[in-house]
Formats: structure tokens, C-alpha cells, sequence
């Protein structure tokens, strides 16, 4: 084994690299940030992926809404024993929500009326929640109390405007803790009998219906069951739910596509440039080295390990700069595209799950094209005579 | 000391932090809120069927409730306004088999 | 020690721009020489020159080195070949810049098993000898024409080469450096090796201890002849 010898082409690689310091410095920053904003992607929406998958695994197994006109429509609870009468199915819960936009601070929030919660003691929860026929009591999110200059708290009020113009009072007595703002950052909760007057919700209907269905299997049975006895209705399946943030979250969809795409371009653009020949000066060295005494297979060595240092200092760099600003800082860069034009929105903690894979692949598309793309050009130049030094 | 030399300490180094991120992300994990039974609780018991990560339009507030509701607005081809609605993409609906059939004589 | 058969050398063999550099070249260089090719501008000095020393091969023809044909080895055994028997001073000195002096002189050893301490303490004995050892850490191209001529020697000698190649080696000094530079190669061959140097200074090949002249003009040798 002549360890010294690669160790040697490598000294010399080095060294070569630093004689152009600007020059590679400034590939090792592009490439780093390439590396960067792709693998940010990659960890966040795995992680969110991860998430969601996690979270809405304990969802309704299916939510029946009504469709009017190809529009989403209250739906009459009366249909509800009916439902129950399907086999498999074990529950059949009215669900009271809608949104609320607030002017003062130009934000949407996510109203929910509920009967009786059954939350108790949860330590996500400061205070408690609203119980079943409390009129004027609310449980909010943490962003929503934290939205106004003033922040809110508990034994503060919330007003909110009814659908006939009148102000009602709520007194916030239950506040979510932030480690729950992936599901709860614009929540406000009140009783369901408050909902219904605040909206002006008509007697015997509901937003949508919540189904329980206690055995995995029979969930697709019951949802096209349900189909056939109503066929206005619309049944959407935990699956779905979780397909969606599947699909929100693949590599196919536009958020990640976006993204992708101008890092994809810039790579492109900094393996053209190297594929696209060596200048002359690069041309007349690996001459040089050739006339010297250095073997076209030195020569190749050489340049494998240019690639090499550059682009695996680049990943290395650019995978743990991702790591810290998906996992540490919260994703400041990226976040805003999420949030678009939102007022209110979770203060990402995102649990760091790794896609090993995704990694890896990254690793192959970025690294092996880049060294490729180093070693190829330098091919031509490495093979031919090296008397052409001898002369200019 | 030789260049090389440094340079597989640097890629060590880095092996080493890299390392180290994987064991904050496997300690972070197993500690994050995300497993805790009170966040399933929160989920469970109100019913929630969506994430919050933007609230600038219904459909990526609630992307799984999304519908047909709202003039178009989650057609695929619709113009958009809100900026998280380019990048969130509509439900499938094919399930619901509303097709239109025509039947010639 | 070096002998070519008949070798021809054409370039851009059936184009328009055909050019034979080198024609029915068979001279013999021995061991401890001191050759000058002689000859014109266009002659074809640089072109035998790469031939023998297996920078290039001939179109037709043998070179033998050490009785042994090297003109049909594949290309790693003519790098060996190179590497391990011929030091080139090339006519433009062709050092790398940016680098320097000590690692301009121990590049043609990087890709051999040597240790680095061991290549610097052989490039630093050179350069001592050479007077140049309080320039090794200079960039070459920082230095004076002599002083950058004197770090292409001593890279030319790192590998301990038996045989020295220069090309129109005082084309670019002045008539003092000149003569250092003859001086340095008076006394490797002195010291026993062979050398072979192109040329059409007569500074040069006016030198008493030149022993071998090969006159050169349009690709053919027009005469050679030995002292001694
Ligand atoms: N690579 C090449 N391609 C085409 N012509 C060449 C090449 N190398 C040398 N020649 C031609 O061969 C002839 C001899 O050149 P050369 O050996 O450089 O002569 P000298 O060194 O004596 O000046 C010249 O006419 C030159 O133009
Ligand atoms: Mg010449």
C-alpha cells in the first residue's frame, strides 16, 4: 500500500487549492448553500411530515361533510342515528367550528365549539377549558393571546362580534401552552351553546360530523356506507388526512418543488462551469505534472480529490448549517413560506426526526456529479503528450 | 503538520459534530412534545384534523378539510392570492365520483 | 546510454498543416556527455528532444534508453521511464505558480511513496547546493529569470535523474547567468551525468567541454561529431 503517495497527491491538491483561495472559497460557499437550503427542506418537511402523522393519527376516523352546489354546507344532525346504525360504527359527534377574523390585528383565527371537552389537568393547558354550557368563558392559543401589544392572560376578556353585530364577552380561562402550538396557535374554544349564538348557527345542524369507528378495517366500509345514504355528503378519511400532509410535504408538491428548483439551478450552474473545460492555465499544470513525471492516473487522483474536498466539505457544512437552522433557530429562513400572508402562526418546534434516505440521496446527486464533473474535463488534458509543454 | 493530514481531522471533526446532531436529534425526539399524551389529548378530544402552519387561507389552514367550497378557489387551475396556496396542492376529489356522464342514443 | 533508430516525427499526420519536425534522426548519446543539438529556430531541437526523452513517441523509428525501446512501452511504463531517468529544464522553466520553491522542486516526487520529511530534506540538500536556500519559501514568480532557472534545475534533479534534458536554456540570461548556469551543468556532468542540452547560443556550444555536437536543420541532422 503507498499511503504516502495519496497522501502526497492530496498534500499537493491542497495546496493547490488554497493557491486560488478566492476562487474556491467562494465554490465551497455556493455549494455549501445549495446543500444548505436543500437539506433544510428535507429535514423540515420530514419532520412536519413526521409530525402530522403522528398528531392526526388520533383524528376522527372519518368527518362527514355536506356539500351544496359544490359548496361546503351545514349538515343536519338529525342524519346521526342513521349513521349510528352503520355497522362499525361507534360514534357520531356534531363538530361546531369555523373562522373568526379579527380586524383589529388582521388575522384569522380557528373557532371550535365543544360540549363537554373531557380535558382535564393537561399540562399543555394553562388554566381549563370551557365546560359544556358556560356561556362566556374561552380557552385560546398562545399566539392568539400573544397577538396584541398587550398580551392576553387568564381572567382577561375577548370580545367578539356576534352575526348580529353585537359584542359578546368571553372571559379566557384556559390559555395552550406553546409546546401544543402545532395544533392549537389560533384556536379559540367555547362552549358549543356560545358558538351556535355567536354565529347564528340554526337549530339541529352542525359544521360537520365526526364518526368514530372502533375497528381500522371497516372505516373505507362505513364512508362509502355513508356515501350511498347520503350522497350530498362528503366523507374524508383519517387516511386522506394524513395522504394530505404526505403530499403537502413530498417531493412532489409545489413547497418543496419551489424550493428544490433554485437550488437545483445553481448546482447545475457550478458543475456546467466545471464540466465545461479547464482554462488554459489549468490545461498547462496538469501538462506540466504530466512532463515531470506524474502518470495520467496521478493526474485523475489529483483532481477526484479537488472534487472530493470541495464538495464533501460543502455537504458536510452545508448538512450541519441545516441541522442548526431547521432544529435550533427554528427554520427562520423558511418559515415565512409557510406562513405566506398569515397573521398568526406556530412558533415552529419541530421535533428533529432524519430521513436518513433522503440524505443519502442528496449525497449521490450532489457529490458524485460534482466530483464526476471535476474529473472529467481534466481527462482529455491528462492523456494526451505531454510535449505539448515543451513549447509556449 | 501535513495538509492532508488536517484535512481528515476537518472531516472528522465534522463526522464528530455530525455525530453529535444525531444524538441531540434522537435525545430531542423522544423529549419532544409530539409524543407526549396530553398533546394526543389536545388532538382527541377536540377533534382536530389539521396543522397549523399558515392561517392566510382556509384550504392551508385546514388542508385535509379543504372543499369545494369558496368559487373555485381550490380548483387546480384557479388563480391564487394567498402565496401558501401555490404551494399547498388541493385534495384529491376523485372518490367522489360526481363525473358527468353523458349517454348517447 | 540513448540511441534513436531512424526516428521521424510528423505532426498532424494527413492535414493540410502536415509538418514532419523530426526525419530520419539515428544519433547516439553515451554515458557522461555533454550533447548540444545545434540548429535554427524551426529545426526540430524541441521536438528530438521530447522524443528522447519520452515526452512524446516517434511516428516511425526506435528510441532506445538504455538498450531498451521505450517507444512502444504503454504510457505508465514511459511515465516510469520519464520520471525515473530524465531531469527536463524546459525553455519557459514551467514552474507552477503560486507555489514555492521547495514545493515547485518536490513536485515530480509527490506521486512516489516518498515521506514528506524525506522529499523536503532532498529538495532543501538541492537547493543548498544550488544557493538558492534562502529562497525556498519564496513564490516563484517572485523571483529573477536566474533565480527561477535554478529552481527548474533543481526540480529537474530531485529524482536523481541520470540523464539532464535542457531546452534553449540561456535564451531568457543575460551572458553572467549564462555561464552559472553552464557551470551548474559542467559540474552534474562531472559528477556523471549525461547531459543534453538544445541550443543556438554559441555561448554555449563554444564550450571546450562539450563533447558531442548534433547539428540539426529542418528535421535532419546535418552533422554530428565528438571530441575527444
Ligand atoms: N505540435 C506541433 N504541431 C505542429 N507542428 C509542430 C508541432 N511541434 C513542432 N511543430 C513544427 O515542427 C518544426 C520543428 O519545431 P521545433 O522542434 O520546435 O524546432 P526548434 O525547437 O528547433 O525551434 C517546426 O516547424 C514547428 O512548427
Ligand atoms: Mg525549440
Amino acid at each position: 500500500m503507498a499511503i504516502n503517495k495519496h497522501k502526497n497527491i492530496l498534500d499537493y491538491t491542497l495546496q493547490s487549492l488554497l493557491r486560488r483561495k478566492f476562487k474556491n472559497t467562494g465554490i465551497i460557499l455556493v455549494f455549501t448553500f445549495i446543500i444548505f437550503a436543500v437539506s433544510s427542506i428535507i429535514l423540515l418537511s420530514y419532520s412536519l411530515k413526521k409530525e402530522a402523522g403522528m398528531l392526526l393519527k388520533y383524528s376522527p376516523e372519518i368527518i362527514v361533510q355536506k356539500i351544496l352546489a359544490g359548496r361546503h354546507e351545514l349538515i343536519s344532525t338529525k342524519i346521526k342515528n342513521e349513521i349510528m346504525g352503520i355497522p362499525g360504527v361507534s360514534k357520531v359527534e356534531p363538530r361546531y367550528w369555523g373562522y373568526y377574523y379579527d380586524s383589529g390585528v388582521r388575522a384569522n383565527y380557528t373557532i371550535i365549539g365543544i360540549g363537554v371537552s373531557g380535558i382535564e389537568n393537561n399540562r399543555l393547558i394553562k388554566g381549563r377549558m370551557p365546560s359544556a354550557n358556560e356561556k362566556n368563558a374561552a380557552a385560546i392559543g398562545r399566539e392568539i393571546a400573544d397577538a396584541r401589544i398587550i398580551k392576553k392572560d387568564i381572567g382577561d376578556s375577548l370580545n367578539l362580534q356576534n352575526s348580529e353585530g353585537r359584542w359578546m364577552e368571553f372571559k379566557i380561562v384556559g390559555i395552550f401552552e406553546s409546546d401544543s402550538e402545532i395544533l392549537t396557535a389560533d384556536l379559540i374554544i367555547i362552549s358549543e351553546s356560545a358558538f351556535k349564538s355567536l354565529v347564528g348557527m340554526p337549530e339541529d345542524t352542525a359544521t360537520d360530523l365526526a364518526v368514530r369507528v372502533a375497528n381500522e378495517t371497516e372505516i373505507p366500509t362505513a364512508a362509502r356506507k355513508i356515501k350511498e345514504l347520503f350522497p350530498y355528503s362528503r366523507p374524508i378519511l383519517r387516511d386522506e388526512v394524513i395522504r394530505t400532509y404526505d403530499a403537502v410535504f413530498g417531493w412532489r408538491s409545489g413547497l418543496i418543488l419551489a424550493m428544490f428548483a433554485g437550488a437545483l439551478a445553481a448546482f447545475i450552474i457550478l458543475a456546467w462551469d466545471k464540466a465545461t473545460g479547464l482554462s488554459a492555465e489549468e490545461k498547462q499544470e496538469i501538462g506540466i505534472l504530466k512532463a515531470i513525471g506524474w502518470e495520467t492516473s496521478d493526474i485523475l487522483e489529483m483532481k477526484f480529490w479537488e472534487g472530493l474536498v470541495i464538495s464533501l466539505t460543502s455537504f458536510m457544512c452545508g448538512l450541519i448549517l441545516a441541522y442548526l437552522h431547521i432544529f435550533l433557530l427554528d427554520g427562520f429562513l423558511f418559515a415565512p413560506a409557510l406562513k405566506g400572508w398569515s397573521v398568526i402562526y406556530p412558533h415552529f418546534n419541530l421535533a428533529p426526526f432524519i430521513d436518513f434516505y433522503q440524505i443519502a440521496i442528496l449525497m449521490a446527486i450532489t457529490v458524485l456529479p460534482y466530483i464526476a464533473s471535476t474529473i472529467i474535463p481534466s481527462w482529455k488534458a491528462s492523456i494526451t503528450d505531454p510535449d505539448t509543454v515543451m513549447r509556449g | 503538520m501535513r495538509k492532508s493530514t488536517a484535512f481528515f481531522i476537518f472531516i472528522t471533526a465534522n463526522l464528530a459534530v455530525m455525530a453529535a446532531l444525531y444524538i441531540h436529534s434522537l435525545t430531542a425526539v423522544s423529549k419532544h412534545p409530539v409524543f407526549k399524551k396530553e398533546i394526543k389529548e389536545i388532538a382527541e378530544k377536540l377533534r382536530l384534523t389539521d396543522l397549523v402552519l399558515s392561517t392566510d387561507a382556509r384550504y392551508t389552514r385546514h388542508p385535509s378539510q379543504a372543499d369545494l367550497f369558496s368559487a373555485f378557489q381550490d380548483f387546480p387551475g384557479s388563480i391564487e392570492h394567498f402565496p401558501t396556496g401555490s404551494v399547498i396542492p388541493p385534495p384529491d376529489f376523485s372518490y367522489m365520483r360526481t363525473e358527468i356522464r353523458i349517454y348517447g342514443n | 546510454m540513448i540511441k534513436t533508430e531512424n526516428i521521424t516525427k510528423d505532426f498532424n499526420k494527413g492535414m493540410r498543416d502536415e509538418v514532419t519536425a523530426v526525419k530520419d534522426v539515428s544519433i547516439e548519446i553515451n554515458k557522461g556527455d555533454f550533447a548540444v543539438l545545434k540548429g535554427p529556430s524551426g529545426s526540430g531541437k524541441t521536438t528530438l528532444l521530447s522524443l528522447i526523452g519520452c515526452m512524446s513517441r516517434p511516428t516511425s523509428g526506435r528510441v532506445l534508453v538504455e538498450n531498451r525501446d521505450v517507444s512502444r512501452l504503454p504510457e505508465r511504463f514511459m511515465t516510469k521511464v520519464r520520471r525515473n531517468t530524465f531531469g527536463f529544464i524546459f525553455q519557459q522553466f514551467h514552474l507552477i505558480k503560486g507555489l514555492t520553491v521547495s514545493d515547485n522542486v518536490m513536485l515530480p516526487l509527490y506521486p512516489t511513496d516518498i515521506t514528506p520529511s524525506e522529499l523536503r530534506k532532498r529538495a532543501e540538500d538541492i537547493l543548498n547546493t544550488l544557493g538558492m536556500s534562502d529562497r525556498k519559501k519564496f513564490q516563484v514568480q517572485k523571483l529573477s529569470g536566474g533565480e527561477q532557472q535554478r529552481t527548474a534545475i533543481a526540480r529537474a534533479l530531485i529524482n536523481n535523474p541520470a540523464i539532464i534534458l535542457a531546452d534553449e536554456p540561456t535564451a531568457h540570461l543575460d551572458t553572467h547567468l549564462s555561464e552559472e548556469f553552464l557551470s551548474i551543468m559542467r559540474n552534474l556532468q562531472q559528477q556523471g551525468k549525461t547531459i543534453v542540452i538544445a541550443t543556438h547560443d554559441p555561448l554555449v556550444y563554444e564550450k571546450e567541454y562539450v563533447n558531442l555536437y548534433i547539428e540539426m536543420r529542418d528535421g535532419m541532422v546535418r552533422g554530428a561529431g565528438r571530441k575527444h
